[in-house]
């Protein structure tokens, strides 16, 4: 039997989209009568739940008032929120004195000014950007927050953060007017337009070194007063170590995975023994033994810091965590990808950074945001051996004699923040997702 | 068409050979490997000099992916020794490492890189292992593009392209480290018949140049335009070893005879 087609079928524009709004509603929720009925209960208790809410936290509550009691008499059902906005401060800041808060914002500023080079598409080099993010901005942002005297390689290091700082500013205003690099543009700049990039990388050493030393002789003269970390607390307190702890996190968990696969026996064994070791148990008796136990381990005089060791722990805690991520995304990378990296001669380490981890990294990005945001959480518990991070200052805000037992209001705005913060961090690795699925099916 | 042009290729390329045959690029000497307890490779006795061009044959599991590609290490043989343009294989990485720039592969599965731009899968071998700069690199690479007549899709991403193209891109990405000896693994068993033609036409190309050539296929038409010897494996062994028309015409040995009657 022959079939031959006479004439080519026309094209036809696609049926209009069965999924509107109505048809889903009336498919899904009223297409028997047993859940039109059910639809309604639940409508019903929604509305309930909701309207005491409402009415609990808006309409009812109470805004201004000096003291618990006032509150009381303003409304005795509505929620109190003039105590938590008593403690604001407290809450961000914690027992931070007030007259040096600005160090803490500058910091943030400082902080935000580094990374929006980062989201800006005609910035060039955003990978060192990134490194000085994770390896110079804590020297900055660390004497900034706890300040007294330098040491000389305290001194070094912010010296090399602010140059870096400024750097990568001028670098970012530089790619975003022209879309080329701070090198080429001042290159461009002394009239050499043909000179080699070797000879305008010797130009910009040297502007760099003379920078370097002015803003060195600069800062031996700067000196903030100390605080010490005993008065760090609030939701700062839980950025620093939360934000330490995801800086370090995914470094260590990329090392740690890489190393559990290696083909060096001690690299492996080690890996091993750390990922597990930290695996199997909970993160507050890490956090305790990292308070309790680990200087019994030290030598005699050699104290550290409860924060610092807090801070060890939930990095190592962490990085433990990563490494499983890692490796389970290293694992969706087809063998065949490390041979064809290898067939052109590229090393070990070429072939991790260049072809496997990009790879690999883009599979992982919504388990490690998923790490990021139950580290997150996790650094609540440092409430629980003392340190005041924001859930414990919202929770002492019930020992406070002017709001003496206000437990709600404090923990339903601590979950406000958590939820702000968590959401956001999710939304953006979903928008991170489909910018890096998309980028390469233009 | 073709075929005269295929045949006057061939002319020249004899000629090639003569003037080269006298330095030897891969030397396989008693070679054994096993996985496990699977005994993959059995004495394998191979000499292939400069210039020459091999086709390896034989059913599946018989062991010639192995064997190409114990060449380049990706497969380690466990005893009888290896020598790759004068390097003996063994456990010494920089041997290892040199060895891989020299010889380029192409897989069945192409292999490219998924996450960068097809210029950037030619460049990255000459930047990284050859440290040549970006700038060079892109006009080797470019200069590849065209010889597998594909430039135009230079800033696309692998997927983008058919089989065939992401083949010849493989082929060029090999030939960017400018390769003394290139190996191929049955470069054409995932494609599509009409695609097969397109990547084989680059492989005869590349076979004029001079090129050393290790293929593994089951396209008897290439070994018989391209080949000065064909090898047949089967169960490990290299059961026979001859010159194309002498290996097609007149196969001496009885699987030979048998493994050309199921496949021509």
């Amino acid at each position: 039997m022959t079939i031959i087609k006479p004439v080519e079928s026309p094209t036809v524009t696609a049926p209009l989209s069965k999924n509107s709004a109505l048809r889903w509603v009336r498919k899904n929720l009223f297409n028997s009568v047993f859940n039109t009925v059910l639809t309604f209960v639940m409508l019903y208790f929604v509305y309930v739940a909701g309207k005491g809410m409402w009415s609990w936290g808006i309409t009812d509550a109470v805004w201004i008032a000096d003291t618990r009691r006032e509150c009381f008499a303003i409304s005795i059902d509505g929620a109190c929120w003039a105590g938590v906005y008593a403690w604001f401060d407290n809450i961000f800041y914690g027992r931070y004195p007030r007259e040096e808060l600005w160090r803490i914002n500058l910091g943030l500023v400082c902080l935000v000014i580094w990374m929006v080079p980062l989201w800006l598409p005609r910035v060039k080099a955003k990978i060192s950007i990134g490194m000085t993010t994770v390896f110079l901005y804590p020297f900055l942002a660390g004497y900034l927050f706890s300040g007294g005297a330098k040491g000389v390689f305290m001194q070094f290091m912010v010296t090399a953060a602010i140059v870096c700082l400024l750097v990568n500013t001028l670098h970012a205003i530089v790619g975003v007017c022209s879309g080329r690099s701070l090198l080429e543009f001042i290159v461009t700049l002394f009239g050499k337009k043909n000179a080699s990039s070797k000879r305008g990388r010797n130009i910009l050493v040297g502007l760099f070194a003379i920078i370097f030393v002015v803003i060195y002789i600069w800062q031996m003269n700067w000196t903030v007063e100390r605080i010490p970390w005993t008065k760090w607390g609030g939701l700062f307190l839980t950025l620093v170590i939360s934000g330490i702890g995801i800086a370090m996190a995914l470094p260590s968990g990329i090392l740690l995975a890489l190393g559990r696969r290696s083909n060096l026996t001690i690299v492996r064994v080690f890996s091993t023994t750390f990922i597990e070791l930290f695996r199997s148990v909970p993160v507050i008796t890490v956090l305790f033994m990292a308070t309790t136990m680990f200087p019994l381990f030290m030598p005699q005089g050699f104290v550290l810091n409860k924060l610092v060791q807090v801070i060890i722990a939930v990095c190592m805690f962490n990085a433990a965590y990563m490494a499983e991520t890692v490796r389970g995304g290293l694992q969706t990378i087809p063998k065949r990808q490390f041979e064809a990296a290898h067939t052109i001669g590229l090393g070990y380490w070429q072939t991790m950074g260049l072809i496997i981890m990009p790879q690999a990294l883009k599979h992982m990005i919504p388990n490690i945001v998923g790490n990021f945001i139950t580290l997150l959480k996790d650094t609540t518990l440092v409430s629980i051996i003392g340190l005041f991070d924001v859930l414990g200052m919202l929770r002492s805000i019930s020992k406070d004699s002017p709001w003496l037992g206000l437990h709600k209001e404090p923990l339903v705005f601590g979950a406000f923040l958590f939820f702000v913060i968590c959401f956001a961090m999710s939304k953006y690795s979903r928008h991170l997702e489909v910018k890096l699925s998309t980028s390469h099916k233009k | 068409m073709t075929e005269t042009k295929t045949q006057e290729a061939g002319k020249t390329r004899k000629h090639l050979v003569s003037a080269a045959s006298s330095s030897v690029m891969i030397e396989f000497t008693q070679v054994n490997k096993w996985y496990d307890d699977f005994h993959v490779l059995k004495n394998i006795d191979l000499t292939v000099h400069q210039g020459e061009r091999i086709v390896v044959c034989g059913p599946s599991g018989s062991g010639k992916s192995t064997l190409i590609r114990c060449i380049n290490h990706l497969e380690e043989h466990q005893s009888g020794s290896i020598v790759v343009d004068g390097i003996t294989l063994n456990r010494n990485l920089k041997n290892i490492d040199y060895i891989r720039t020299e010889v380029g592969m192409v897989f069945q599965n192409f292999n490219l890189f998924p996450h960068l731009t097809i210029l950037e899968n030619l460049c990255l071998g000459p930047i990284w292992a050859r440290k040549i700069s970006r700038a060079d690199a892109e006009d080797v690479a470019m200069k590849y593009l065209e010889r597998v007549k594909i430039p135009e899709q230079a800033e696309k991403y692998p997927e983008q392209l058919s089989g065939g193209q992401q083949q010849r891109v493989a082929i060029a990405r090999s030939l960017c480290m400018n390769p003394k000896i290139m190996l191929f693994d049955e470069p054409t068993s995932a494609l599509d018949p009409e695609m097969i033609k397109e990547v084989l036409e680059v492989m005869i190309e590349l076979a004029d140049t001079g090129m050393t050539m290790v293929v593994v296929t089951h396209e008897m038409g290439f070994a018989q335009i391209v080949a000065d010897r064909v090898i047949l494996m089967d169960k490990g062994e290299i059961v026979e070893e001859n010159e194309p028309v002498a290996f097609f015409n007149n196969p001496q040995h009885e699987r030979t005879k048998m493994f050309l009657s199921q496949i021509l």
